[in-house]
């Protein structure tokens, strides 16, 4: 059974506006797929679609066999900004998915508590989190996220706030939890470098309406460091051809789609 | 006011060593600024140059509090009176307002219904009630409750309802994809999330119903200091109104110190 299945998906803003057109893509379970492209193209709405924060209406969508739906325990949602709580503490906000899942507070504590350490938070449980960085924070939204026990994670340009490195260290904090949890993950990004270090499989998506221009599979080896990468020919050379199967894809999609993918890649 | 009573709590708070040095430096100066101030205006009006019928003098000022407080100690229950009428407006018009907010934020169509007349009482000048709740209340305290309560109440309310407004977004959606339930959004995210606001409107509650009290006290009391305002005024007792007028300064600066501590204490995390 796949993980997330999505079948001829189309979504419609009002009459006229097109927002996601024919859109079909087979996740398999414990696979890491990116979706990239220009902003407005959809990815987050595709997202929303998943959680059940926005009604399906044409098309058919499954998350492990079961059509989405709001507070689905099997899925797990990251947004792009921390979002933590300024009144709780680091322990309060890392717990609080499996608080609000009414996980009992000595058992969502102590799993909090492993993910804090795990993402290099020990230390800080009791801080709130204006005395966190940026990073920090990412961090204990990446545990709060992970505490969740969700098979399927879905994150929304979760690193897209961070600065270089701090973004690489995180980004290989969570390549570590997902081959140590065996999750599946859908990760949102417009930074083609990030989605290409990270995934097992890359897709494009035009701009509005969204459709997928092309589905690219990754075949760097596992484990990975991103980090290491960057130094990495084999995973330049690999980039490189992602980009021009994706130049390939958006002018195959025309005009105005090749435009903005254009931009959205350079940014 | 409030502001700066805020920005000399805020000063006073600092707790780096330099910013203690230079806020120790700060108040020599301001002693000094003080006392030449003082000394000034006991030389002015001995000399003569200000007339103490209309301006007082300052030992005349000291002469006065000092009777009023630790020899008679008439001011004590007058004191009581305005410092009992404060509270019970304070306590009675901010718990009414919290609970209005909340209910509107529960029944958003309960607060579409209820804004315009809410925007008409508030823009009624309150103070201008005073005369009919002195009809209806009495010459007592509560006359002088009903006008702190009225004033205290919108302010409270205006900042209740803009701290629900204000709850963000991502806190939502994120809550909302867990599955919370509506009560679990109001108690973990709304409310939690409210709350400074409403603190800070609970400050400027405690200001105006203070307000409100000595302004209806002027018009017409029993007791209260407003009442001996009034009195000392029409008998052209100058020290003893720049006295009671010095002690209300007092008595604001301390309601609001006591407020900034509450809120220091219940929202840590800021």
């Amino acid at each position: 059974m796949s993980a997330v299945r999505i079948a001829n998906l189309t979504v419609r803003f009002g009459a006229d506006v097109l927002a996601v057109d024919d859109f079909s893509l087979d996740i398999g379970q414990g696979e890491f797929v990116s979706i990239v492209g220009p902003s407005g193209c959809g990815k987050t709405t595709v997202l929303n679609l998943l959680t059940g924060l926005l009604p399906l209406e044409r098309g058919e969508i499954s998350i492990l066999g079961k059509r989405p739906f709001v507070g689905n325990p099997d899925v797990a949602y990251m947004l792009a900004r921390d979002s933590l709580m300024p009144w709780r503490t680091t322990l309060g906000n890392a717990s609080y998915g499996a608080e609000v899942r009414g996980v009992g507070k000595a058992e969502r504590e102590a799993h909090a508590m492993e993910l804090l350490r795990r993402v290099g938070l020990a230390g800080f449980e009791h801080r709130y989190p204006k005395a966190l960085s940026h990073g920090m924070r990412q961090r204990c939204a990446l545990a709060r996220t992970f505490t969740l026990d969700s098979p399927v994670m879905l994150m929304d340009e979760p690193f897209g706030a961070l600065d270089a490195q701090t973004k690489l260290q995180l980004e290989d904090l969570l390549l570590e939890l997902w081959r140590e949890e065996k999750r599946t993950v859908v990760f949102i990004t417009h930074d083609l470098a990030e989605a290409v270090a990270l995934s097992d499989r890359v897709i494009v998506m035009s701009a509005r309406p969204g459709r997928i221009v092309a589905d690219i599979p990754i075949g760097l080896e596992r484990p990975r460091s991103v980090k290491a990468l960057q130094k990495d020919p084999e995973f330049h050379r690999i980039y490189a051809q992602v980009w021009s199967e994706l130049e390939r894809g958006i002018a195959v999609s025309g005009g105005a789609a090749q435009a903005a993918g254009q931009q959205a890649l350079s940014a | 006011m409030s502001t700066q009573v805020k920005a000399l709590f805020a000063t006073s708070a600092s707790t780096t060593p330099a910013a203690a040095a230079s806020s120790s430096r700060n108040l020599l100066g301001h002693a000094v600024f003080i006392l030449a101030f003082i000394g000034l205006w006991e030389f002015a009006s001995r000399q003569e140059w200000l007339n103490p019928t209309f301006f007082g003098r300052p030992s005349g000022i000291v002469a006065y509090l000092w009777n009023g407080l630790f020899v008679d100690r008439k001011l004590w229950l007058e004191l009581g009176y305005t410092v009992a009428g404060t509270l019970i407006s304070f306590v009675l018009g901010s718990a009414m307002a919290i609970a209005v907010g909340l209910l509107f934020a529960v029944f958003p169509k309960f607060e579409k219904a209820a804004e315009p007349y809410l925007t008409v009482l508030n823009a009624m000048p309150r103070l201008a009630l005073a005369p009919l709740f002195l009809l209806w209340f009495g010459l007592g305290i509560w006359s002088k409750v009903a006008v702190g309560t009225s004033l205290s109440f919108f302010i409270v309310l205006a900042n209740t309802i803009a701290g629900i407004r204000g709850v963000s977004a991502d806190h939502i959606t994120l809550s909302r994809s867990l599955g919370a339930t509506p009560s679990q959004l109001f108690f973990k995210v709304t409310l939690p999330s409210a709350v400074p606001v409403i603190a800070s409107g609970l400050r400027l509650g405690l200001i105006y119903s203070m307000l409100g009290v000595i302004g209806s006290e002027i018009i017409a009391a029993e007791h209260g200091l407003g009442q001996v305002l009034s009195y000392l005024q029409s008998t052209f007792n100058m020290n003893g109104v720049m006295g009671v007028t010095l002690l209300l300064a007092f008595l604001g600066l301390l309601v609001t110190a006591g407020m900034s501590r509450l809120e220091r204490s219940l929202l840590k995390w800021q």
